[in-house]
């Protein structure tokens, strides 16, 4: 059983589902089917699975090899993200009516689009600003881990454009600026003939920055 | 101003019942919405998830509210998940344009809460930019 600290708001936790992708059994499984905070934890969960399959594909630093940080800093940081948080009000046609997007839905979106980047893996995705308030600065802040080989740089930038356009048409907020930080780049265990030469960034290198900067605009689209 | 619900505890009487569950098929009908999740969370409507569990009776999954017994329906609450496919927000306005139609010639509002955000528009836009 979870512990108050590991279980998100309706009262499952991240191991729960975990077991539930392991197993296909969970205590009460029509809950899942009710429950978007526990759809998500499932989504982002096999998009980890899958980073983790390529680690091992790739014959790099297998999570679970001892130097798991990275992972235990990701599912540490989905787990707050889960939660609901804040709501961030949208505009509605009718005055009375009240529209609204959970911080949950939107930090889950985020990491879903750093996620899908070709191996990386989303750590931390928060939106920093007064989001219940109307057109006020919102910055988005995102850290990742990189799979030893993939171009760092393009990822970062590749990521900000790739926000800045979903965000724009998923929310109105006024997003200000889009952060990106490496956090890890795991390392391989025994690169191949094919990896990147030495000298690139690995585990345990200081972390590269990209940003702060303002979202790009559609011209800076590839 | 919204007049505040009344607090639910995710059961209705009868016509309450229906009128949701009719409320519920209008708002699925919406293009862009991919799921309707009962209004408010486990935790605020654990009486009525038990005694749903008991009787077998689903819970709604949209909350209706009326000022007085008898009166027409006054408010609305919703909680969706919509696709990435749509803009969200466009959706929200939607929902509540098609939720005060159906109700109409009765004045409501609507609270529609966007709870999860599919990524499909994100997941072809990075398998279609191979790097």
């Amino acid at each position: 059983m979870s512990t108050p600290s590991d279980a998100l708001s309706c009262g499952h936790s991240l191991a729960d589902l975990s077991e539930y992708l392991d197993t296909g059994q969970i205590g009460d499984p029509g809950h899942l089917a009710e429950c978007p905070e526990c759809q998500s934890g499932l989504a982002s969960l096999r998009r980890l699975a899958a980073l983790g399959n390529e680690l091992l594909d790739a014959d790099t630093a297998a999570a679970g090899s001892g130097s798991d940080d990275w992972m235990k800093t990701i599912l540490g940081n989905l787990r707050l993200e889960l939660r609901p948080g804040r709501s961030i009000p949208l505009r509605a046609d009718t005055p009375g009516d009240v529209l609204t997007e959970t911080e949950g839905s939107v930090s889950a979106l985020i990491r879903s689009v750093a996620d899908s980047l070709p191996g990386a893996a989303a750590g931390k995705c928060r939106l920093y600003g007064d989001l219940t308030e109307p057109g006020a600065p919102i910055t988005v802040g995102v850290e990742l881990a990189v799979v030893y080989g993939h171009p760092l740089e393009q990822r970062a930038a590749t990521l900000r454009q790739e926000l800045a356009t979903v965000l724009s048409r998923q929310t109105e907020l006024n997003i200000t600026a889009i952060d990106v930080t490496i956090t890890d780049v795991l390392e391989p265990r025994n690169p191949g003939p094919g990896a990147p030469a030495a000298g690139a960034p690995v585990a345990g290198a200081p972390a590269p920055t990209v940003g702060p900067g303002g979202p790009p605009t559609p011209q800076e689209k590839p | 101003m919204t007049e505040p619900l009344s607090p639910g505890d995710g059961t209705h009487a009868p016509d309450a019942a229906a009128l949701a569950a009719e409320l519920q098929s209008v708002i699925e009908a919406v293009a862009g919405v991919t799921a309707v999740y009962p209004a408010r969370p486990l935790w605020q409507t654990i009486a009525g998830a038990a005694r749903s569990a008991v009787t077998g009776e689903a819970r709604s999954r949209v909350d209706v509210a009326s000022s007085d017994t008898g009166r027409p329906v006054t408010a609305v609450k919703v909680r969706i998940g919509v696709s990435g496919a749509h803009p969200a927000p466009h959706v929200a306005r939607a929902v509540a344009a098609a939720v005060r139609q159906h109700l109409s010639p009765h004045p409501v509002t609507v609270q529609v809460g966007i709870v999860q955000i599919g990524s499909e528009e994100a997941a072809d836009a990075s398998g279609a930019q191979e790097m």
